[in-house]
């Protein structure tokens, strides 16, 4: 210290002094910044979402939803491409649901902790991760042309429940996994087996995250074109659709695939007409989603775990 | 109930066994409907013809008028009906004013003895074509009496969009035989290095209609060099998709680079913000301000890209062709940037959400120990959070990467849909291919599927194309579930 000078300590304190205040202009510009752009991607979503309200609601009216398309899609509504969505959604919903819960089953409560396990993991990830359009074209494969289904409802369901599949499986797993360790502890306790746990203790308390996040991710997928595009899809719909089962092996029109297809034929859709289709595509997911959560919260509320 | 115990555990296992191989099954099907690719025939099409020894260097053989079109196309794919496909070859009287004159023989790819004179053909179009490697296809040349000069061309050049250097085997034209009397060096001309040109002859006159075969005799020969497969594969690998044209081309290269461009590009602008985003989320927001934004940020992913695709579309592309076009010189807005911002927009919210995850699980002692230290709230992010999370950002950042890789609807709306070759030479011509129009695989995928033949060569490459993509995005996504994992904290 003895060679360190009086003024030599005046001007560390000064750097210090300084460094604090920059140290605090980072700090300030640094968390300022990150609010800014977290507010900036919120705003970008919610324009998104807002412009295709302000443009599609002028379209949107009851016989609009109700009607079917006339005069080669130039005018009318969109009833045929809603009813097929739906038909498209409830058959996927029929489809994944036993299959993918029985399959998060086996993922949380059979599969174990072990390579096998962690193989399955992997092989469930990547599914998630596949493109869709994967998915239309293994569904054109296998379901339109390998078992002759045709281009088809039927068809776009398989294909869809398969695009849906690991979705479920991941959400059935989860829900599983968050029933509490005690719930089955007392079973075994009262010496219940362990199909008699999970029918009767984890199953039942799992079900509400399990069935909304089926119907969360289906609508979900009901939104997507590419699966559909190859597998279910037609552009000329009528507005009149067969009885029984033979509905199953007709093509069908439906949202996404009418905006694709459209998009295809070169803008002879209006673009009232495509912004109106657009936002009742985009209500129907939301709508879903908004339900699906709103669901989650209420059992949220009142499970007390 | 024992045995509905068991009846229930075994249904269990099967489904979950089913479910957990769907993904090995799903690639099996899309590999073996890629197997179609490999059933392809390669067609070739040369035009060749006799041209006048005083001809200048701009004569082609398409001026001439008996030039012949060796063509061993797929399937008919020449456009022609049989009537049109039939082309005698002109008698010796037809032509008398003519000078030269290049005439193919039939039956084609066989030995010169049972070419008849009487049964002379200008080309092969009507012949059925034995469009395979190998295939060899003989030529006569001849001049009518009235033509006077002392030598003649033959010239010859690729049918019109046939390119003879993308060739998977070797073509050759050579002089099978020279008519008696003249003296000329046999020659052979390797036609992939010398795709156009001409060489001259000396003249041979065939003075009866009978003659006409005892001309000069060439061969134009496809010489395999490697099987169909390897074949295929380097036709896969080249720089040019045009699978509609009469000699098709299946490079996937183009398609899959700007992919790649496309969600690096997209993927430079989402990662910064979604991770800001979730930082912001996560380490600073009140409590009773995240609970609104997370649900506001999470309503993005439930749009359908299909309806953010004419959002770009009927928005955001004319909007940005109205600001930049100018100064970028921007054809359409439909081009790779704007396919790209409209992408990012789909990431966003991917990253934001997977990162934020992330971020919670980055145990509080650790933010406690650096502020103890005296970081402040910057620091503490920026010093000791973030690094904590380093491989968590990074599987976030590759599952939206993958997500963006394989999206279709976007892409197909907004790439504009013309498939060409990035330029990569320089900085200005590279900027310049950012904003021209593009066109991806998936999409290329989607587009195309819905006018294919079933089970054909291009429907191979559409499923080939498709194999890529699934390769590509299941290594990403096995990357990040790996980094992911590694970040697995011991508190």
């Amino acid at each position: 210290m003895e060679g360190v000078g009086e003024s030599t300590l005046l001007t560390l304190g000064a750097a210090r002094s300084g460094r604090r205040s920059r140290r605090m202009l980072i700090d300030l510009l640094f968390i300022g910044g990150l609010r800014a752009v977290a507010l900036l991607s919120v705003v970008t979503v919610l324009a998104i979402i807002g412009v295709i309200i302000a443009k599609g609601l002028p379209t949107i009216s009851w016989s609009f939803l109700t009607s079917p398309p006339q005069e080669g899609m130039t005018s009318g509504g969109i009833y045929p491409m809603i009813r097929g969505s739906v038909l498209l959604m409830l058959g996927t919903l029929v489809i994944v649901l036993p299959i993918g819960v029985l399959g998060g089953v086996f993922l949380a409560e059979y599969a174990g902790q072990n390579v096998f396990s962690r193989f399955i993991h992997a092989s469930v990830a990547s599914l998630a991760g596949t493109p869709s359009v994967i998915f239309g074209l293994f569904g054109l494969a296998v379901f339109v042309i390998m078992m002759q289904m045709g281009v088809s409802l039927l068809a776009g369901c398989l294909t869809l429940a398969l695009f849906t599949l690991p979705a479920v499986v991941f959400t059935t797993e989860n829900a599983i996994r968050s029933v509490p360790e005690s719930f089955i502890e007392a079973g075994m306790a009262l010496g219940l087996s362990r199909w008699q746990i999970l029918w009767k203790i984890v199953l039942p308390n799992a079900m509400p995250g399990i069935l909304t996040g089926v119907v969360l991710s289906t609508g979900r997928a009901a939104g997507e074109a590419p699966p559909i595009l190859l597998t279910a899809g037609i552009y000329y719909a009528t507005g009149s659709l067969p009885r029984g089962w033979d509905i199953l092996k007709q093509p069908v029109a439906n949202l996404p695939y009418h905006l694709a297809e459209g998009y295809r034929q070169g803008g002879v859709i209006p673009e009232a007409i495509v912004w109106g289709t657009c936002l009742t595509l985009m209500l129907f997911v939301l709508i879903i989603n908004i339900w699906a959560i709103m669901v989650r919260v209420r059992v949220r509320r009142r499970q007390r775990w | 109930m024992r045995r509905l115990g068991r009846l229930f555990d075994t249904t269990v296992y099967i489904t979950g066994i089913m479910v957990s191989v769907a993904v090995l099954v799903m690639f099996y099907y899309i590999a073996r409907e890629s197997t179609y690719a490999f059933r392809q025939t390669f067609s070739w099409g040369y035009r060749l013809a006799l041209l006048p020894g005083d001809a200048d260097s701009s004569a082609t053989p398409n001026s001439a008028p008996y030039s012949s079109l060796v063509a061993v196309n797929p399937e008919g794919a020449d456009g022609l009906d049989e009537k049109e496909e039939v082309f005698p070859a002109p008698t010796i009287q037809q032509m008398q004013d003519e000078s030269a004159l290049v005439a193919t023989a039939t039956p084609l790819a066989s030995d010169l003895s049972q070419i008849r004179a009487d049964t002379l053909y200008r080309d092969d179009w009507r012949s059925p074509k034995p469009a395979e490697e190998g295939t060899r296809v003989l030529v006569l040349g001849y001049a009518a009496p009235g033509y006077s000069l002392p030598t003649m061309y033959l010239a010859w050049e690729p049918d019109h969009s046939f390119e003879p250097r993308l060739a998977s085997y070797r073509l050759v034209l050579r002089l099978l035989r020279a008519p008696e009397g003249v003296s000329i060096q046999p020659f052979e001309i390797d036609l992939r290095k010398q795709p156009t040109g001409r060489i001259a002859l000396p003249t041979w006159v065939a003075q009866t209609d009978a003659e006409r075969t005892q001309g000069y005799v060439f061969e134009v020969a496809a010489i395999p060099q490697t099987s169909t497969f390897w074949a295929t594969l380097r036709g896969v690998l080249g720089t040019e998709w045009a699978p509609t044209l009469i000699y098709p081309r299946y490079g996937i290269l183009p398609l899959v680079l700007a992919t790649t461009l496309m969600s690096i590009l997209a993927m430079l602008i989402a990662t910064p913000l979604g991770v800001a985003t979730a930082l912001y989320l996560s380490e600073v927001a009140h409590p009773r301000v995240r609970e609104w934004l997370k649900p506001a940020l999470e309503l993005i992913a439930s749009v359908p890209s299909v309806v953010l695709g004419y959002f770009g579309l009927m928005f955001v592309a004319p909007a940005l062709q109205a600001w930049l076009g100018q100064a970028l010189g921007m054809q359409s807005g439909r081009n790779l940037l704007t396919t790209s911002i409209i992408l990012a927009v789909l990431a966003i919210p991917i990253v934001a959400s997977v990162t934020e995850d992330v971020l919670k699980a980055v145990p509080e002692s650790l933010r406690e120990s650096a502020i103890a230290l005296g970081l402040n709230h910057s620091e503490t992010l920026w010093k000791v959070v973030l690094p904590a999370a380093r491989a968590g950002v990074v599987a976030a950042v590759l599952i939206g990467a993958a997500r963006v890789y394989g999206e279709t609807m976007i892409v197909w709306i907004l790439s504009g849909g013309t498939a060409t070759m990035p330029a990569f030479h320089s900085p200005v011509a590279f900027a310049q291919s950012l904003v021209s129009s593009t066109r991806g695989v998936p999409d290329t995928i989607a587009i195309e599927m819905g006018n294919v033949t079933f089970e054909s060569v291009h429907y191979g490459h559409l499923f080939l194309l498709g194999l890529v993509l699934f390769c590509l995005t299941v290594v990403v996504n096995l990357a990040a579930l790996r980094i992911g994992r590694r970040q697995v904290w011991r508190v």
